[in-house]
C-alpha cells in the first residue's frame, strides 16, 4: 500500500506497534529483572519493581555459573545440538538433492510417505525409540539423544532442502554434466553453494529443535545430574519443592539470549530460506 | 540428465538417499509398528515385561532381541498379554461414540452447522456476479442466525452433554480442536495486521520494531522455559493481578480457573506463534505489484475492497500451507502447556483438565499412570486423524506438487 496513510490512521498504526511490541518484551524484560533480584523471590512486592531494575545483583548469575553445574548442562547442550545440526545435514543434503534432480521408481511414493510419518507425533513413538536405544544399549547417553534428534529432523530438513532445490535452476548442473562433472562433483560444487540460504535455516531449524528440546531430552537422558541438558535442567530445578526462582531466571537468561542473537542474526535467512515443504510464495 | 548408466546411477541414488531411509524406517516407521502392536496388549504398570517366548514379541520388542538380551533390564510383574476382546483399548478410547445416542447426538452438531456451510457456498456465488446484490454482512448473519435457531430447537447443548460423556477421548479432543480454532485464527489476524502496517513505506522505525516484535518466535524454540516465565504473570501476586489491584480490582489465581487457564493457554501461544505469520505475510506482501493498489485508488476502492479483494487473494497461496501446517503443530502442542498448566485445572480425579490437550492427555497416560496399551491405542487413532488431515491439507494446498513435477 503505498499512498501515505492520514494522520489517525498512523497513530492508530503506531499505537498497535507499541502495544504488541511491549507485550513481546514484557515476559524476556522480566526475567532479566528476575535474575538480578537479590534472594531467591520471583516478585517485587511493589509494582514498579515488576517493571523497572530497582534492586540488582550479580549474585544469582555467579552461583548458577559457578556452584551449579549449568556450564556443564549448557556444554551438554551446545555438543548434543551441535552434532545433531551436523548429522541432519549430512543425511539430509544428498537425499533432497537425489529427490529434487533424479527421477526414480519409488520417488513420489518416498516423498508423500514422509510426509504421512510426520503425522505421527513425535511424542507418541517415545517409549518405543527408548526401548531401541536401551536394546542398543545407549539410553541415558548422549549418543541416543542425537541419534533421536537426528531421525526426528529428516522429515522436515529434507523435504525444505528438496524444496530449496527445486527453485535452483538445472542448467547449471546440466553445463557441468557435460564438461564432464559426476552427479556427485555436480552436487557438491555446484548445487551446495547455491543452496546456502536453506542449508543455513535447516540447520538453525535443525540446532533449535536440540537446544530447546524438553520432553525427547527429559525422557532419554534422565539423570545423572552432569549429563543432563540445559532447557530440563533448568525445568527441573523450577519444579523443586522450595524453588530458587533466582537461579532459574539467571540460568534461563543465558540460555535464551544467545538463542535471541542468532536467531535475529539469521533472520533474513529465515525469510529466504524457508520453503514450506516447496512451496515458496 | 545427461545420460549415465543404469546401475551406476541406481548406486548413486542409492548412496544418496539410504541413511535418510534407514534413519525413518529405524526411528519413525519402526515406533508405529510397536505402538500398534502394543495398542492391542494390555501393557501397563502391572504388566510392564514382554514374554519373550512368544515369537511376535521376540521380533518386535527390543527388550527380547538376542544381541541385546545383556543391556535389557529384568523388571518383574507378568508379561503382557494381548488383550480380550483384541480392540478392548480402542472400544474403552472410542466404543461409546458409536452408540446410536451418541451418532445421533454427533448428527444433531452436524446439522447446526449446515447453515454455516450454505452460507458460505451463497456468499461466494454472489461474489461471482459483476454487481453485488447482497452484501457480505449479511449472508452471514443470516446463516448464524439459522445456525443458531436450529441449535436452539434441537437443544445443541443436551448433544454436547451426550458426547462429553462417551469418555476422555472425546474430551480431550474436542478441548484440543476448540484451541486450535481459537489460536491459529488469532495468530494469523494479529500477524496480518503487523505485516501489513511493516509494509507500509512511510511508517519510521519499521526495522526496529520488526526485530522486536521477533522476538517471541525466537524464544519459541526455548518454549518452555518462556512458559515458565509467562505463568508467574497469572499468579497470585503476579503483574497482572498487580496492575488489577492498582485500579482496585481483586485478582485470583487464573490458572486455576478452568476458562481463565483455556485463556491463558490460547494467549501464550497466539504470543509464541504470531511472528511466523508476520513473517510470512510480510515476505508475501512484497510480492504483490503495487500497480493493483493503484488502480484500486483510481477506482475509489476503500481500504476493505482493497484487503478483502488484493491482499487476500494475492497471498492466499502462500499463507495456506503455513495456516494448514500450524494447525497440525498447533494440535501437537506439548511444552508450552505443560509449563502453563500441566493440563490442569483438574475438576475431578481420574478426569481430564481443562487445558489438558491431546499431546498432553498422551504424556500422562504413558509417563505418570504408565496405561501404555491404552496410550498407544489412543496415539494410533490420533495418527489416523492427523494422517487424514495431512492427506486432506496435501490436497487443498497443492504441496506435493513438487513430487510429481
Amino acid at each position: 500500500m503505498i499512498q501515505k496513510p492520514s494522520v489517525p490512521a498512523r497513530i492508530l498504526y503506531y499505537v498497535i506497534l507499541v502495544v504488541v511490541a511491549i507485550i513481546a518484551f514484557y515476559p524476556l524484560w522480566f526475567a532479566i529483572l528476575a535474575s538480578g533480584r537479590e534472594g531467591s523471590r520471583l516478585y517485587a512486592l511493589n509494582l514498579p519493581g515488576m517493571f523497572f531494575p530497582t534492586e540488582w545483583t550479580w549474585e544469582n548469575y555467579r552461583v548458577m555459573l559457578f556452584d551449579k553445574p549449568f556450564l556443564r548442562w549448557l556444554l551438554n547442550s551446545l555438543k548434543v545440538a551441535s552434532i545433531t545440526t551436523i548429522a541432519s545435514l549430512l543425511i539430509c543434503t544428498s537425499a533432497a538433492f537425489a529427490f529434487s534432480r533424479f527421477r526414480f521408481w519409488g520417488r513420489e511414493f518416498g516423498l508423500i510417505f514422509m510426509l504421512g510419518i510426520q503425522a505421527f507425533p513425535g511424542l507418541l513413538s517415545l517409549v518405543a525409540i527408548a526401548q531401541l536405544l536401551t536394546a542398543m544399549g545407549l539410553y541415558g547417553s548422549h549418543v541416543g539423544l542425537i541419534m533421536a534428534y537426528t531421525t526426528g529432523t529428516l522429515v522436515f530438513s529434507t523435504w525444505n532442502l528438496k524444496g530449496y532445490f527445486d527453485t535452483i535452476p538445472i542448467d547449471l548442473e546440466e553445463a557441468g554434466m557435460i564438461d564432464g562433472a559426476s552427479p556427485v562433483q555436480s552436487f557438491l560444487l555446484i548445487a551446495l553453494p547455491l543452496a546456502k540460504p536453506a542449508l543455513a535455516v535447516t540447520a538453525l531449524l535443525g540446532f533449535m529443535a536440540g537446544w530447546g528440546d524438553f520432553v525427547f531430552a527429559s525422557v532419554l537422558v534422565p539423570a545423572p545430574d552432569e549429563m543432563k541438558l540445559a532447557v530440563p535442567a533448568l525445568y527441573g530445578l523450577a519444579n523443586q519443592a522450595a524453588v530458587p526462582w533466582g537461579y532459574f531466571a539467571a540460568g534461563a537468561v543465558i540460555v535464551v539470549i544467545p538463542t535471541l542473537i542468532v536467531f535475529l542474526y539469521l533472520q533474513q535467512y529465515l525469510e529466504s530460506g524457508l520453503t514450506l515443504g516447496g512451496v515458496k510464495g | 540428465m545427461v545420460g549415465w548408466s543404469g546401475r551406476r546411477k541406481a548406486l548413486t541414488i542409492l548412496a544418496f538417499i539410504l541413511p535418510t531411509i534407514l534413519g525413518i524406517l529405524a526411528f519413525n516407521v519402526y515406533p508405529m509398528i510397536l505402538n500398534s502392536y502394543i495398542s492391542f496388549t494390555n501393557k501397563n504398570k502391572f504388566h510392564p515385561n514382554p514374554d519373550c517366548e512368544n515369537p511376535l514379541n521376540d521380533i518386535l520388542v527390543p527388550t527380547c532381541w538376542n544381541v541385546f538380551e545383556e543391556s535389557a533390564p529384568v523388571g518383574l510383574g507378568e508379561p503382557f498379554t494381548f488383550v480380550e476382546p483384541i480392540l478392548a483399548n480402542y472400544q474403552r478410547l472410542i466404543g461409546d461414540l458409536f452408540t446410536r445416542d451418541a451418532l445421533l447426538a454427533l448428527l444433531t452438531i452436524i446439522v447446526c452447522l449446515v447453515p454455516l456451510f450454505i452460507a458460505a457456498r451463497v456468499d461466494k456465488r454472489f461474489d461471482q456476479q459483476m454487481e453485488r446484490k447482497v452484501p457480505s454482512v449479511v449472508v452471514w448473519l443470516l446463516g448464524i442466525m439459522a445456525g443458531a435457531i436450529l441449535a436452539a430447537l434441537l437443544n445443541i447443548m443436551a448433544s454436547f452433554e451426550i458426547l462429553m460423556a462417551t469418555g476422555d477421548f472425546f474430551v480431550v479432543v474436542f478441548r484440543t480442536i476448540l484451541f486450535v480454532v481459537l489460536r491459529v485464527p488469532f495468530s494469523f489476524l494479529l500477524g496480518l495486521i503487523l505485516a501489513i502496517i511493516l509494509s507500509n513505506e512511510h511508517m519510521k522505525g519499521r526495522s526496529f520494531f520488526r526485530v522486536v516484535l521477533f522476538l517471541p518466535w525466537a524464544a519459541s524454540t526455548v518454549a518452555i522455559l518462556m512458559a515458565l516465565v509467562w505463568q508467574f504473570f497469572f499468579r497470585e501476586q503476579g503483574t497482572i493481578n498487580q496492575i488489577l489491584s492498582v485500579i482496585g480490582y481483586d485478582g485470583k489465581v487464573w490458572l486455576q480457573d478452568p476458562i481463565s487457564a483455556f485463556g491463558i493457554v490460547v494467549l501464550v501461544d497466539v504470543w509464541f506463534s504470531y511472528p511466523f505469520f508476520m513473517m510470512a505475510i510480510g515476505g508475501a506482501l512484497t510480492a504483490i505489484p503495487n500497480e493493483l493498489y493503484e488502480a484500486a485508488d483510481v477506482d475509489g476502492a476503500g481500504w476493505w475492497p482493497q484487503l478483502k479483494n488484493i491482499t487476500l487473494p494475492m497471498i492466499r497461496p502462500a499463507i495456506l500451507p503455513a495456516i494448514v501446517l500450524t494447525s497440525i503443530t498447533a494440535f501437537q502442542m506439548f511444552g508450552t502447556v505443560w509449563a502453563l498448566t500441566q493440563g490442569g485445572p483438574i475438576k475431578g480425579a481420574g478426569q481430564p483438565g481443562s487445558t489438558e490437550f491431546v499431546m498432553v492427555y498422551a504424556y500422562k497416560q504413558i509417563f505418570q499412570t504408565q496405561n501404555h496399551g491404552l496410550a498407544t491405542a489412543f496415539a494410533v487413532i490420533v495418527f489416523f486423524m492427523l494422517f487424514g488431515a495431512t492427506l486432506y491439507s496435501l490436497r487443498m494446498t497443492r504441496i506435493t506438487k513438487g513430487a510429481f513435477e
